[in-house]
């Protein structure tokens, strides 16, 4: 796999959707129209916690529209939901109320008015308990249980080398307590699934969705049917960000059950607030964080405690609590390393993935520190950063070690030489404040510690010499579509125009797992990789035959075979495939990209846990208004080493958008709860941050190749959230000479702190 | 009850409750599912329509109102020979398009700019902007893509 003279991957080709997208005709689940179509309403309950002691649907059946209402005891299967152990949560809440905006019936209507109708007039009598709101009150001791295994959720532990002694022979140690707030995915289309019921005694259901093969596995288990039994199709998905996995599963199952009971199709499309409130958030966090350091600068040990708090439900916060773990300590050098990790139960909103996966809360804590630290030693605090920088060949946290594709010295070195260019305005008004921050980041790539990492894909050449790729991995706005295209035509030396990616259809392409964890480019483009490479290998023998010479005479260039050394010696690839078939060589294939599986001590987390790390350096320059507190951004550039960058649009486009939502967490989001209840279920209240919000984020990617992904590619999607978020709170702090120790600092927060000085 | 208007070039007679949304006139009685519903509350821009030439969130405002009207959704910009508007060129050229699921808001938006003020400012071009949220792109690529939208129909005019 050397990359010289590629032509497709490097280039920022168009995006293969977008014509669909600008004309409106992409369809998203909520633009289905079926005859017979019913609508599902959920009814949540409006209290964080209680116990249901009886829901009368009498009244319901009164409003004209209404025609059914499923309860826990309707649902066939298991009623379950749940992507990874403890499987803790109903679909629909049957003894227990464990959350506000958890829902325990839906109700079908023929309009979704008269559906929310029903909803409303459904009677529920849930005898209130006190809810458990705080990590502290669900870890006091005599605390009640919010689920029979207790509060804890799950904690894990990481150690490397011998902290104590580390902590006992230190020239200087620091300590501190960071907290950040949960954070709403806000995706601009909030979950919708629409189920049909087909005569061959199969249903099928659109959905947006992150992961369909989890939909699927969760229709059948609550329907209590084969898998086979159920298809599931990820129509256009307006965003999801990590978010679209557990409310998505939760809707499909209902769906499906309330279709194949009524024998018709139904759609549930969830509100704005049912978004926010019923569906998953990212974990608050507050982290404990302990540096030990010599007079120098190194670093020579780290004590991490993160509590997590991950509301009603376990969903993904066991791998939520393994990536903040692993990523606490930083993309630095240190031998000796003590975390502990644990997310906790209470009654709020359960959390899961979102963006960056439990690393933006520890990188911010982390970066603190080391701007804390090289304050302390009066150090600059790149140079710091710099110094204890993993290199390749260094050990991890883990004690894992890449020979190849570690440039966080590179992303450092950069961020120097543009922070020596640029000058803060020089004309400083009285009025303003201005300061700059920085923060380096690493994030791992690939399911690693959290499950096995296999991708299926099938690439199927045409007669006509078009293409047809088929994969499992889900298409979510981050371009992941344009770029398995441009893998397969760099392979299949076939034009853009003539490649059709398949929509994610679960009877059509292999169970790819989840669309996580920056892991479709590396891991997914591997398998698109190899079965191109396996068609090529048909195709080339073809050509070889036809030309009457060896196969490496022969390359695939713009939809022709032509010799190598004869440029002009040509015959086109349709032709080739035709013949091709004609002769009997295979011109479809699948193939499968397994990551080497992570392979450590469970017990200590220590081992071979990821199949690369994206490495990054952020510069943020801020102007604070000390009469408003209003923080302008002047300037941020987010370098990052992602490996070879296949699209370089996109890949701006990928730094562009997580950075705001970087920003967005540091800055402006915040849910905020009274008594267990969101009071800010709305985009009004809830700021997601809009134009005006915006930051001039520059991308400036380092190029290392990575062994591990085709081409030498790594990932982009989360990364820069936690850079972002993390030099921001930095740029605060140089501005302000105020550390703010919580996420969001608000323009509120900084205002108030200014006052006081 | 009643109502005539203009929808996307045609002359449309449809009856209506007098309660119902634009929005689920638009999406589910003409199936123009190109407007997108977001948030049902004038709070994201994913609804947007052009009425008599301006932008409207079409989840705040009723069917009857547009009696007598002109309204244009996202289906009516790709010339009919299967060309794309301009616009619509920009945003995918300039990688303005993620999800896309806020682009059908955006770009309407954009037109109504446009058509007001052929040379927007970054600023002019935020604050005709401000009421469409996109979560994917940081909108940087948006202001570009309305730059360049900008030229090309500045240049379309010439
Ligand atoms: S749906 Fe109309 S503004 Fe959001
Ligand atoms: S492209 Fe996804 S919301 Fe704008």
């Amino acid at each position: 796999m050397k990359n010289k003279e590629l032509t497709q991957v490097g280039r920022s080709a168009l995006k293969i959707d977008g014509r669909e997208l600008v004309t409106g005709k992409a369809k998203f689940s909520g633009d289905f129209n079926f005859p017979n179509l019913l609508h599902g309403y959920a009814c949540r309950s409006k209290l964080a916690a209680g116990y249901i002691k009886d829901i009368d649907i009498s009244q319901a059946f009164k409003i004209p529209g209404v025609v059914d209402v499923i309860l826990p005891k309707d649902i066939p299967g298991g009623n379950i939901l749940g992507i990874l152990p403890p499987y803790d949560q109903p679909v629909l809440a049957e003894k227990e109320i464990r959350y506000a905006g958890e829902s325990f019936c839906l109700v079908l209507g023929t309009s979704v008015e008269a559906a929310k109708a029903g909803a409303r007039a459904v009677k529920a009598t849930i005898e209130p308990i006190v809810p458990i709101l705080t990590i502290d009150e669900a870890l006091a001791k005599d605390a009640r249980k919010i689920h029979a295994s207790g509060n804890i959720t799950v904690s894990k532990k990481l150690i490397k080398g011998d902290s104590t002694k580390a902590f006992n022979e230190a020239d200087i140690i620091l300590e501190d307590t960071f907290e950040t707030s949960n954070q709403e995915h806000a995706y601009m289309e909030t979950e919708a699934v629409c189920a049909i019921p087909s005569g061959d005694d199969r249903i099928t259901v659109y959905a947006s969705c992150q992961s369909p093969f989890h939909i699927r596995g969760h229709i059948a288990a609550n329907l209590n049917v084969p898998v086979a039994k159920v298809k599931v199709i990820q129509a256009y998905t307006g965003g999801s960000f990590g978010g679209k996995d557990d409310a998505a599963t939760e809707i499909g199952s209902l769906a499906a059950v309330a279709a194949v009971r009524q024998g018709k199709p139904v759609m549930i499309c969830l509100e704005r607030e049912e978004s926010i409130v019923g569906s998953t958030i990212r974990h608050a966090s507050r982290i404990h964080y302990r540096i030990a350091a010599k007079k120098d600068g190194t670093i020579t040990g780290k004590e991490i405690k993160i509590l997590l708090d991950g509301g009603a439900y376990a969903a993904e916060s066991p791998f939520v609590v393994m990536k903040a773990l692993i990523h606490s300590a930083g993309p630095y050098i240190i031998d000796n390393i003590k975390v502990e990790s644990t997310a906790i139960y209470t009654n709020k909103t359960y959390c899961g993935a979102f963006r960056g996966f439990g690393v933006p809360q520890v990188t911010f804590a982390s970066e603190s520190m080391m701007d804390e630290l090289a304050k302390k030693l009066k150090m600059d605090p790149l140079e710091l950063r710099r110094k204890n920088a993993l290199k390749p060949g260094d050990l991890n946290a883990t004690s894992q070690v890449f020979q190849e594709s570690v440039g966080l010295i590179e992303t450092i070195d950069k961020v120097i030489d543009l922070n020596r260019l640029y000058k803060l305005p020089s004309e400083r008004e009285e009025r303003y404040l201005y300061g700059t921050g920085f923060a380096s980041m690493y994030q791992g790539i690939s399911n690693g510690a959290e499950g096995i990492d296999v991708v299926g894909a099938s690439v199927q050449a045409m007669q006509d010499g078009s293409a047809l790729i088929g994969i499992g991995l889900t298409e979510l706005g981050q371009g992941s579509r344009t770029v398995f295209a441009q893998i397969a035509a760099e392979v299949l030396g076939i034009s853009m125009d003539k490649i059709t990616i398949k929509q994610v259809d679960t009877d059509s392409v292999h169970d790819s797992g989840p669309t996580v964890a920056s892991r479709s480019t590396t891991v997914g483009g591997m398998a698109v990789y190899k079965a191109a490479g396996e068609v090529k290998s048909s195709l080339l023998k073809m050509a070889a035959l036809m030309f009457k010479t060896e196969e490496n005479n022969i390359i695939l260039k713009n939809n022709f075979a032509q010799l190598v050394f004869d440029e002009n010696a040509k015959i086109p690839l349709r032709e080739v495939c035709v013949a091709a078939y004609w002769t009997g060589f295979p011109l479809m294939n699948l193939s499968f990209s397994k990551a080497p599986e992570a392979n450590y001590d469970q017990e200590n987390t220590q081992g071979n846990i990821y199949v690369a790390y994206n490495y990054g350096t952020h510069m943020m320059s801020i102007r604070i208004d000390k009469l408003t507190g209003e923080v302008k951004v002047l300037k941020h550039v987010a370098v990052h080493d992602a490996g070879k960058v296949v699209n370089p649009k996109a890949f701006e486009g990928q730094v562009e958008g997580a950075s705001l939502t970087g920003f967005g967490l540091a800055h402006l989001e915040k849910i905020q709860y009274r008594d267990g209840v969101i009071i800010n279920p709305n985009l009004a209240d809830y700021a997601v941050p809009t134009i005006n919000d915006r930051i001039p984020s520059e991308t400036i990617s380092i190029e290392t190749y990575n062994p591990t992904g085709p081409y030498g590619v790594k990932g982009i999607g989360e990364p820069p959230v936690s850079g972002a978020a993390a030099s921001f709170a930095n740029a605060v702090a140089n501005a302000t000479g105020i550390r703010f120790k919580k996420l969001p600092i608000t323009r509120q927060d900084i205002l108030k702190s200014l006052i006081k000085i | 009850m009643l109502i005539e208007f203009i929808c996307n070039g045609k002359e449309t007679r449809v009856d209506v409750p007098a309660e119902m949304r634009a929005l689920d006139l638009i999406r589910n009685e003409l199936l123009l599912t190109g407007t997108k519903c977001g948030c049902s509350k004038g709070e994201c821009g994913s609804c947007t329509i052009l009425v008599d030439g301006d932008p409207v969130c079409s989840c705040l405002l009723l069917a009857p109102k547009l009696q007598g009207k002109e309204i244009t959704t996202i289906e009516y910009l790709e010339r009919t020979n299967g060309e794309l508007h301009p616009i619509q060129q920009a945003f995918i050229e300039e990688g303005a398009v993620q999800c896309g699921f806020c682009t059908p808001g955006m770009i309407l938006s954009t037109k109504a700019l446009l058509k007001k003020n052929s040379a927007p400012t970054v600023i002019e071009i935020e604050e005709g902007l401000s009421g469409n949220i996109c979560r994917c792109t940081g909108y940087t690529k948006i202001i570009k893509a309305v730059q360049s939208a900008a030229l090309k129909l500045q240049g379309a005019e010439k």
